[in-house]
């Protein structure tokens, strides 16, 4: 096509880069306010390091942070067990039985996380099951698992069934074709799903707001808590700007595993967006 | 050949989902049709299951929760056709008109605001829109206010927060929907004298079918059952449903009728996905027919 000036195009761009600066307005601000002065996040005073100096004095925080990473590391690896033989198990030979299954899981993904998180707690007063972390972790690991599933059945969608039985008929056991063979393959998919189910569990609000106990506050809920009580002060911001780098990092991370595992960037946005 | 039934893999899933969704969410339904009992003596559990009744459904549909329910769905509705029509152009220019770096970066910038919390991602726009905010400040002191922005605790910095939340829901499927056409498709059309706009309409957007769908139901479907977006930016008074029902649990603990709601709001959000479902697909099927140029169903 010729390269001359097209409005359409140029139209569409400007639209494009326009819904960017939308998306990411908010998120400027979350760094640029974590190096505000003022006592409270919503006034602006002056620039300065006030609140990254102090942010490490207030203990509930601090406590928050580590609560949401123990929580997230325990509900990715449950996550990555179930989701992740769910998932070969898709991908492998499906039967008759992969259709209930499939909506199953379909089931958990389209669930309103406020009903999700409601039936947790009736759950869990029931079984009187009272360990916070327990909790938490177990509630995460249900939504993640779902998704590394579906990541997982993608990732394996293509390969070749005599594969298989190339190893079977080598005199490889089934577990030891599964261990060899189907996981190397599948870790891509494996390692993208379990990262999504990590930030999505470190993020998550509703149903941790829910199933937490007094002792095991995440930080999006001791969030929300100081936002309903009184204003959200300048440390929220400051830890808000580290998970943003840690996200960042771990994106940049997953890029990286998924390029070298032979993926197109086709695949990896596919696999990050868990479309 | 020796080879273990696949199925044998996906048993643990089974058992997790059983456990802690299938069974919770029967007791969701179990409780909806209970009462409210007295908390006692170290009893966690406040609902009584003696005389089952439809009470609290009928209890639930009274106002204000009758009149919320209408409006959740009022700003779920409007909220997914901003997010539609924000990103149907944007995800197409990705898609088509982007080079490969340029489409890296702007998949990037979609992703990071995804992954990063919510919470304060949407007090941000608190820090933006407050009546003595920045934004509100500035236009005050260029002369292009008189007034500071009253917007905080509106509808109005609701909906503006929604769409934000959950705009890059929206995004992915559509790109990938795109990405996915074969151009030949699209010079095809333009060849046989389609314009720009008869293209878009009548050969990409209905192969694109499949990604509209899931981005209507991924925007839409969580929306309903938020409430972090509007107790953030809307304040005391409640806009959405899903305040309301975490009032009954965490507050006034009549879990009974907040079992009701939820199953209520599941019923809502499934009859209006089916409707709009069926509408796809019957004006789909007009469209197909009222062109003497079938089109073909979507490529493998």
């Amino acid at each position: 096509m010729k390269r001359s000036i097209d409005p359409v195009s140029v139209g569409l761009k400007v639209w494009t880069v326009a819904m960017l600066a939308f998306l990411c307005i908010p998120i400027v601000i979350v760094v640029a306010w974590s190096f505000n002065t003022a006592n409270f996040l919503v006034f602006w005073e002056t620039w300065g390091l006030r609140w990254w100096r102090t942010a490490f004095d207030n203990e509930s925080l601090r406590d928050s942070v580590r609560t949401s990473f123990v929580v997230a590391a325990l509900s990715t690896v449950i996550a990555v067990v179930i989701g992740g033989f769910g998932g070969i198990a898709l991908a492998r030979r499906p039967g008759r039985w992969v259709v209930p299954f499939l909506v199953l899981l379909f089931l958990v993904l389209v669930t309103p996380e406020i009903v999700d998180a409601i039936s947790y707690l009736l759950w869990f007063t029931r079984l009187r099951l009272d360990d916070g972390l327990l909790r938490l972790a177990i509630s995460h690991s249900v939504f993640g698992s779902a998704i590394i599933a579906f990541v997982v059945r993608a990732r394996l969608a293509g390969l070749d069934n005599s594969i298989e039985d190339a190893a079977a008929d080598l005199g490889a056991t089934p577990t030891r074709t599964l261990r060899t063979i189907i996981l190397p393959l599948a870790a891509p998919g494996l390692f993208a799903g379990a990262l999504l189910s990590f930030t999505m569990s470190l993020d998550n609000v509703i149903v941790s707001s829910f199933v937490k106990t007094t002792d095991t506050v995440t930080f999006p809920v001791y969030a929300l808590g100081s936002l309903r009580t009184g204003g959200p002060k300048g440390d929220l911001a400051v830890a808000g700007t580290m998970f943003l780098m840690l996200t960042l990092v771990s994106l940049f991370t997953a890029t990286y595993a998924l390029r070298r595992a032979g993926g197109s960037s086709r695949e990896i946005v596919g696999a990050l967006a868990a479309e | 050949m020796r080879r273990r039934p696949a199925w044998l893999l996906s048993i643990p899933a089974w058992i997790w989902y059983v456990t802690w969704f299938v069974i919770p969410v029967g007791i969701i339904v179990m409780y909806s049709f209970g009462r409210r009992g007295v908390i006692a003596n170290g009893e966690t559990d406040n609902v009584i299951l003696t005389n089952l009744s439809f009470d609290r459904y009928s209890e639930a549909l009274r106002a204000p929760f009758g009149t919320l329910l209408r409006l959740t769905l009022e700003t779920a509705a409007i909220g997914t056709a901003i997010c539609f029509v924000i990103a149907v152009p944007a995800a197409y220019a990705m898609a088509t008109k982007l080079g490969p770096r340029a489409r890296m970066v702007a998949l990037a910038l979609v992703i990071i605001p995804f992954w990063t919390s919510f919470l304060l991602r949407t007090y941000a726009w608190t820090i933006l829109l407050a009546s003595r905010g920045v934004l509100s400040e500035e236009l005050q002191d260029r002369g292009l206010r008189d007034t500071p922005i009253e917007l905080l605790g509106t509808r109005t910095a609701v909906q503006i927060g929604v769409v934000y939340n959950y705009l890059p829901l929206m995004v992915f499927p559509l790109f990938v929907a795109f990405d996915r056409l074969e151009p030949s498709l699209r010079e095809a059309a333009r060849d046989l004298g389609a314009g720009r706009l008869r293209t878009f309409l009548g050969v990409t957007l209905p192969l694109s079918a499949a990604g509209v769908t899931s981005g209507l139901l991924l925007v839409f479907v969580p929306l309903m059952g938020d409430f972090v977006t509007a107790e953030v930016l809307g304040k005391a008074q409640g806009t959405m449903i899903g305040q309301s029902i975490y009032g009954q649990f965490l507050d006034s603990g009549n879990w009974a009728l907040g079992s009701a709601m939820s199953v209520l709001l599941i019923g809502l959000i499934a009859a209006t996905v089916g409707c709009f479902a069926l509408a796809l697909r019957l004006s789909l099927l007009a469209f197909h027919s009222s062109r003497d140029l079938r089109l073909p169903r979507q490529a493998a």
